[in-house]
């Protein structure tokens, strides 16, 4: 297995919201499709999922509701908002650029200075 | 972020708070059981993996606060848990919560009672349609402003194109006989677009046409609610009904809501004005409040330099009458209340500096406490409260003493309201709407909390800055000079305050002292006047008017007890009456040389029954008819102003009426007697030139001047004062005409003061109030700066001073405390009490007497203050001392 990465600050959000528009889940059902999609490659603190999950739902992005677990137990189901999904889309597009333009310095060599 | 789901959570937070908990703790449960049975999957052991799921997991507590922040409930917990321990901190110093609690209470109680009166007369908006649009217009002469005469009336409302209506209207009242006992009804003559100018329409019926302002037209009225109700008994049929005003039957046209009192005069009927040309043509007599509504996009300076226009052109069509006259446009407001704005004004700085004052006592006594608190602070912020945490805590608990002295305030200012409603000034009007309103409660809330701020933020900051280490290792006495100096400005400022108050309660009272001690000029007592209006009808013709109230006079007389009676047309401090230019003989007949003066009608026996002392000359008699040679009485004022160092006797002036050969033709009248001066309009007003003349050469016109309306005068041998038998006389020589306004001169005399008084007895309550606190307040610093010096007042008397020394010195400080207060104060009193001239009588508002007799006062009190905190110095054991602390 590859070496685990810190989750960078404040992209918690952005996987939270991710995770979510792929259909409704309960917390730990987030934080395993995130760990799934990254293929286990995020550390991810168990605890600091749900301060940012209150604050999603408080800012309106994502909303809440009690439904049964897949072993029939009650469990607190996120989905994602319409405000949310606009959200996500703004993120995305926000993250790719800010990659694009870190790439680019990154990979920048002497001689195309 | 949308509102409204911060809303949400917000609302769910203070209403659902412990679902909100117990869903966290759910939520939690499940993910950890959740987790474990994802590990046991794995093949590990139950309790393993419960334990691996909650390791992983972390502190759910501190998950749980770091949600309830992300939800935004924190901050409301936080508040809630500042007010729980403000709470219990108070009630742990219950002496210190009493203190501050009444303390605070007196001064937003007396704000909001103040505020509630203020709220009532002048700022509750008027009951009119687009007030701001409404102007009252007045003539301008020789620098004040005047009533408006018809003609002008009439040659502005003709000449004028700014105006959708320009109306006028003049009190009067009416003998209204519904019942067997006649009565007197205040009201109002109104041109037929009186009501249209206000823009208020009638709750029944109509108001006037245009038709029924004619002369000529059948009488009609328009009523007030509130007489509609109470004489009429709220009679569903009256529109159409005739009632008996002024002796002829008046068919009621209208209804006017209760609301509708415009020049809040108190009227209750209207009657048609329907001038007659003779009227419209008079320029001369000026007795008429003009209204006017401005037309849509025209503003009052618009109007204003069109008036000047017809002024000018006024002022050459009738060069006897206009020739130093211009019209004036003024605010509605402002005509109506700018009478009560100055004395509210000032009853509202008053409470202000009450409030101000207390506000530094409070402050005083959290600053002292902040100090034996500052250990309890430290440990607080060494456990982690953060600097903001710790002044929102204090201020919480200002808020919670600030509302709690703003409960018992509003107690307070409900009874003051009450008193003042009882006890206030009649004349001013809408006071009795003074109440405890939804506005005055929000108003006594925001003081509540803008004084919380005032006395609580110095101390919080203080506290929230000081540094842990200095609070645990040094000794108190060294730390805190600077907060002396907090103290000591706070109590020169209660001083300074207190002074000013002081200064100004002083000179009301030697201001009433003085007008009580006034000599009005005449024997005042075991005298009744009452007045008597005779009806057009049927006294129209001026014999008939004059034998009336000659066979009311003889009949009064004849009552037991009383010694003399007569008529006077205004009898002293009954308000109004009508002047005249007077011209002496000799002088040309031009506006310059007129001088204005009171007329007075007299029957003969007026000056002997109200006892005017005769200066020179001789008194009217019987025989002072028209068929005789006219004759006046003038008054001292007016004999110095006519005549000056000359004797008036025998002297003529014209006045009053003109002879056959028109306007300019004179009227001679010879002055055979000087009566002394009298105080007609008032203890407070200087005497005005004045001038008598009988009953029985009065100018027949003269009788409308005075709408045929007579003061009875009767005097009476004892205090007995025979008011039924006045009015069954009144009734048995004219039927349906009432006396009213009947009382005695004393009454009549204390009711003028009433205003002055009532002014008085307020500012005198609140100077009473902030000498008080501010001796209070004197007294917390000087106390707790002995109790802080204990150990220096140690070494002085270990080194041998004596008790007088050590007294001397703590009262020595309190001495220079309250002079620099003084000094301040006095420096503020003599800029503010400029403001009183105009209320003062006899004094000036720089009267050294009073400033030195508030200041001798103030330092009295100081000192008393002072002693008792020295005498607890001189009781310092110097051992006990220097082992303190």
């Amino acid at each position: 297995m590859d070496k685990q990465l810190d989750l960078l600050q404040g992209t918690l959000d952005m996987l939270i919201l991710k995770a979510v528009s792929l259909g409704p889940l309960h917390g730990y059902g987030i934080l395993l499709r995130i760990q799934q999609i990254s293929q286990d490659r995020l550390e991810i603190q168990q605890g600091s999922l749900y301060p940012a999950l209150y604050r999603l739902e408080h800012q309106g992005w994502i909303a809440s509701e009690w439904g049964e677990s897949e072993n029939k137990r009650k469990a607190k189901y996120y989905t994602l908002t319409v405000a949310g999904k606009r959200r996500l889309q703004a993120e995305t597009e926000n993250w790719n650029s800010m990659a694009d333009v870190i790439a680019g310095i990154l990979g920048t060599k002497s001689e195309e200075v | 972020m949308t509102l409204w789901s911060r809303l949400r959570t917000w609302s769910q937070a203070i209403l659902q708070r412990s679902r909100m908990e117990s869903e966290m703790d759910s939520e939690l449960r499940f993910h950890i059981e959740a987790r474990a049975e994802h590990l046991m999957r794995g093949g590990m052991p139950r309790e393993e993996a419960m334990r691996r799921a909650r390791v992983e997991f972390g502190g759910v507590e501190r998950v749980k606060e770091e949600g309830r922040e992300a939800r935004g409930v924190s901050f409301l917990d936080e508040l809630l848990q500042d007010l729980r321990y403000g709470q219990r901190v108070l009630r742990k110093s219950p002496g210190f919560a009493v203190v501050a609690v009444l303390t605070l209470a007196l001064g937003i109680g007396a704000t909001t009672a103040i505020f509630s009166v203020v709220n009532a007369v002048l700022l509750r908006p008027l009951a009119i349609r687009d007030s701001s649009r409404v102007v009252p217009l007045q003539e301008q002469w020789r620098g004040s402003g005047v009533d408006v005469s018809v003609g002008n009336f009439n040659d502005i409302k003709t000449q004028s194109s700014s105006y959708t209506e320009i109306s006028c209207s003049h009190d009067a009242s009416f003998n209204l006989q519904t019942q067997d006992i006649p009565e007197r009804v205040d009201g109002a003559i109104v041109t037929f677009n009186y009501f249209a100018t206000f823009g208020v329409p009638p709750i029944a019926g109509r108001v006037f046409t245009p038709e029924e302002d004619t002369p000529g037209h059948a009488p009609v009225v328009v009523l007030g609610e509130r007489f509609w109700r109470t004489i009429l008994h709220a009679d569903p049929a009256i529109i159409g009904k005739p009632i008996r005003i002024n002796g002829l039957p008046t068919v009621v046209v209208g209804v006017m809501p209760k609301s509708f009192d415009p020049l809040l005069s108190n009227s209750n009927i209207w009657i048609p004005a329907a001038f007659t040309p003779a009227q419209l043509a008079e320029h001369d007599d000026h007795y008429l409040d003009v209204m006017a509504r401005l037309k849509p996009g025209i503003a009052m300076a618009q109007a204003q330099s069109e008036l000047e226009i017809i002024a000018l052109r006024l002022q050459k069509q009738y060069p006897l009458d206009d020739a130093d006259r211009s019209f004036r446009l003024q605010a509605l407001a402002s005509a109506l209340l700018g009478d009560q704005r100055l004395s509210l004004r000032l009853m509202l700085a008053a409470v202000g500096f009450l409030l101000l004052i207390a506000c530094a006592n409070i402050a005083n006594l959290q600053l002292a406490r902040s100090r034996t608190r500052q250990k309890e602070i430290a440990l607080r912020a060494a456990l982690g409260a953060s600097p903001n945490r710790i002044v929102r805590q204090l201020l919480v608990e200002n808020i919670v003493l600030g509302l709690a002295g703003g409960g018992v305030g509003v107690l307070l200012a409900y009874w003051a309201v009450s008193w003042i409603v009882a006890h206030g000034p009649a004349e001013m009007p809408r006071l009795d709407q003074s109440r405890i309103d939804a506005s005055t409660l929000a108003f006594a809330c925001g003081v509540a909390l803008l004084s919380s701020f005032l006395f609580g933020l110095a101390p919080a900051l203080r506290s929230a800055s000081t540094r842990l280490n200095e609070v645990f290792k040094s000794a108190s006495s060294i730390v805190g000079g600077n907060r002396d100096r907090v103290r000591s400005l706070l109590v020169v400022a209660e001083v300074a305050l207190a002074l000013m108050l002081l200064v100004g309660a002083g000179l009301l009272i030697r201001s009433a002292l003085l007008v009580s001690h006034v000599d009005p000029g005449f024997d005042t007592s075991n005298v009744v006047v009452g007045r008597i209006g005779l009806p057009d009808s049927g006294y129209h013709d001026p014999a008939v008017a004059r034998q009336t109230f000659e066979r009311m006079i003889t009949a009064a007389s004849a009552l037991p007890g009383v010694s003399s009676a007569a008529v006077v047309s205004r009898a002293p401090l009954a308000g109004g009456g009508s002047s005249n230019g007077l011209l002496a003989e000799g002088r040309a007949l031009d506006l310059a040389n007129l001088v204005n003066s009171q007329l007075q009608i007299i029957s003969p026996s007026y000056l002997s029954t109200a006892r005017v002392p005769l200066k020179a000359g001789r008194d009217f008699t019987p025989q002072d008819t028209r068929e005789r040679t006219f004759v006046a009485i003038i008054n001292e004022t007016l004999a110095r102003t006519m005549w000056p160092g000359e004797n008036a006797i025998g002297k003529r002036f014209a006045c009053c009426e003109s002879g056959p050969k028109g306007r300019y033709d004179p009227v001679w009248h010879e002055v055979v007697g000087v009566a002394a001066d009298i105080r007609a309009q008032g203890l407070d007003r200087e005497a005005q030139p004045a001038f008598y003349i009988p009953i029985a050469q009065m100018p027949p016109a003269s009788w409308d001047w005075i709408g045929r309306t007579m003061d009875l005068v009767v005097r009476t041998r004892g205090s007995e004062v025979p008011l039924r038998e006045l009015q069954s006389t009144v009734a048995s020589i004219a039927p349906e005409v009432p006396i009213y306004r009947l009382s005695s001169m004393k009454q009549k005399i204390s009711s003028t003061l009433e205003r002055s008084h009532f002014d008085t007895y307020l500012l005198a309550i609140f100077a009473g109030t902030a000498l008080l606190l501010s001796s209070v307040g004197i007294y917390g610093v000087l106390s707790y700066i002995v109790a802080q010096r204990t150990r220096d007042i140690g070494i002085r008397m270990a080194l041998g001073a004596s008790q007088g020394q050590i007294v001397w010195g703590v009262l020595g400080f309190a001495v220079r405390l309250a002079g620099i207060g003084l000094t301040v104060g006095i420096a503020g009193a003599l800029l503010g009490t400029r403001l009183l001239s105009s209320l003062l009588y006899g004094v000036r508002s720089t009267d050294a007497i009073t400033f030195a007799a508030a200041s001798l006062l103030l330092l009295l009190v100081a000192l008393i203050a002072g002693y008792l905190p020295a005498r607890r110095a001189t009781r310092v054991d110097p051992i006990v001392a220097l082992r303190y602390e």
